[in-house]
């Protein structure tokens, strides 16, 4: 029931790591304990709306389950914009 | 481009967990024993508060905080009760207080006249379970009208609760509600919980709850 305020919670955790343009942020890794009290599905519609805006630009969230109570940001993936060598 | 991946392992309730440390400390320092009071929503929460003020609020130094998610309802009846200042926390939408919330709200409560601190949560038998608020332990309300299979549906609340008041016991003479089933489902998810069984509209069973509460502030011996 409180999956939007964990999704505003992973924004402002993942905010300062964006890179500047044009790098973009790519991917959002959170794990799920089953027991965590979230359900991952409305947890992955808030976080995909949090995350269409800037400064995220549509980064995708990517949803782990685990077990236990686990609730953690995991990793993020991003381009960091800088031209192939 | 140059794709990497930045690994963070950051938990979700960390910063909440850090306030709520921090309010926990600041109540151990002043002596104030907090109650986190969570049930759904009509379980009796602010009538058992109101009965709980008025029989021991001058006694035990009783402040309360208590949250909705609109109108200061609980807290304009809770005041009826007692000298001191209730603080009401609006969540606006939110579906549970969160640590800054309590953090905040103790600016405003004289600690050093208070042994006793209740926080009132949102009405809601799901989330409120996931937020520390920094309290000394979680008492969470069923009510006779709710079923005797509320701890199997939300176990996580009766896993985090380490008492229970099972109230408006008043009533059981109408209902068909089994007081030993609905502990029992209680026990099956948490042997540890102490009950309480009460009617905060009668006062029956009260009693009980009230020399509790004296042990837990300090003013009789605990057993």
């Amino acid at each position: 029931m409180h999956e939007m305020s964990l999704a505003l919670e992973v924004a402002q955790l993942v905010e300062p790591a964006v890179p500047a343009p044009p790098g973009r942020l790519l991917r959002v890794g959170v794990v799920v304990g089953d027991d965590a009290g979230v359900e991952p599905e409305s947890l992955r519609f808030c976080l995909g709306a949090v995350l269409a805006h800037p400064p995220f630009n549509g980064a995708e969230p990517v949803l782990r389950r685990t077990a236990g109570d686990t609730l953690r940001l995991d990793f993020l993936e991003v381009d960091d914009g800088r031209p192939d060598h | 481009m140059a794709v990497r991946t930045i690994e963070v392992r950051e938990r979700l309730m960390a910063r909440n967990d850090e306030l709520a440390a921090s309010v926990r400390q600041q109540l151990q320092d002043t002596g104030v024993t907090a109650f986190n009071l969570v049930s759904s929503p009509g379980s009796g929460k602010t009538l058992l508060l109101e009965r709980t003020l008025t029989a021991l609020g001058e006694e035990l130094g009783i402040a309360v905080v208590t949250g909705d998610v609109q109108t200061q309802n609980d807290a304009d009846r809770l005041a009826r009760h007692t000298t001191r200042l209730v603080q009401a926390v609006m969540t606006g939408g939110a579906c549970h207080l969160d640590a800054r919330q309590i953090l905040t709200a103790l600016e405003a409560i004289d600690l050093g006249r208070t042994r006793l601190l209740f926080i009132e949560n949102v009405g809601n038998l799901v989330c409120p379970a996931s937020w520390d608020l920094g309290e000394a332990a979680k008492v969470v309300l069923f009510s006779v009208t709710e079923g005797e299979d509320k701890p199997l549906k939300y176990p996580k609340m009766f896993q985090m609760a380490r008492y229970a008041v099972v109230n408006k016991i008043d009533l059981l003479p109408h209902l068909d509600f089994d007081v030993d089933r609905a502990i029992a489902n209680a026990r099956a998810v948490n042997p540890e919980l102490r009950f309480f069984l009460t009617s905060a509209r009668t006062g029956e069973g009260v009693d009980a709850w009230f020399g509790f509460l004296r042990q837990q502030a300090g003013v009789v011996q605990t057993t």
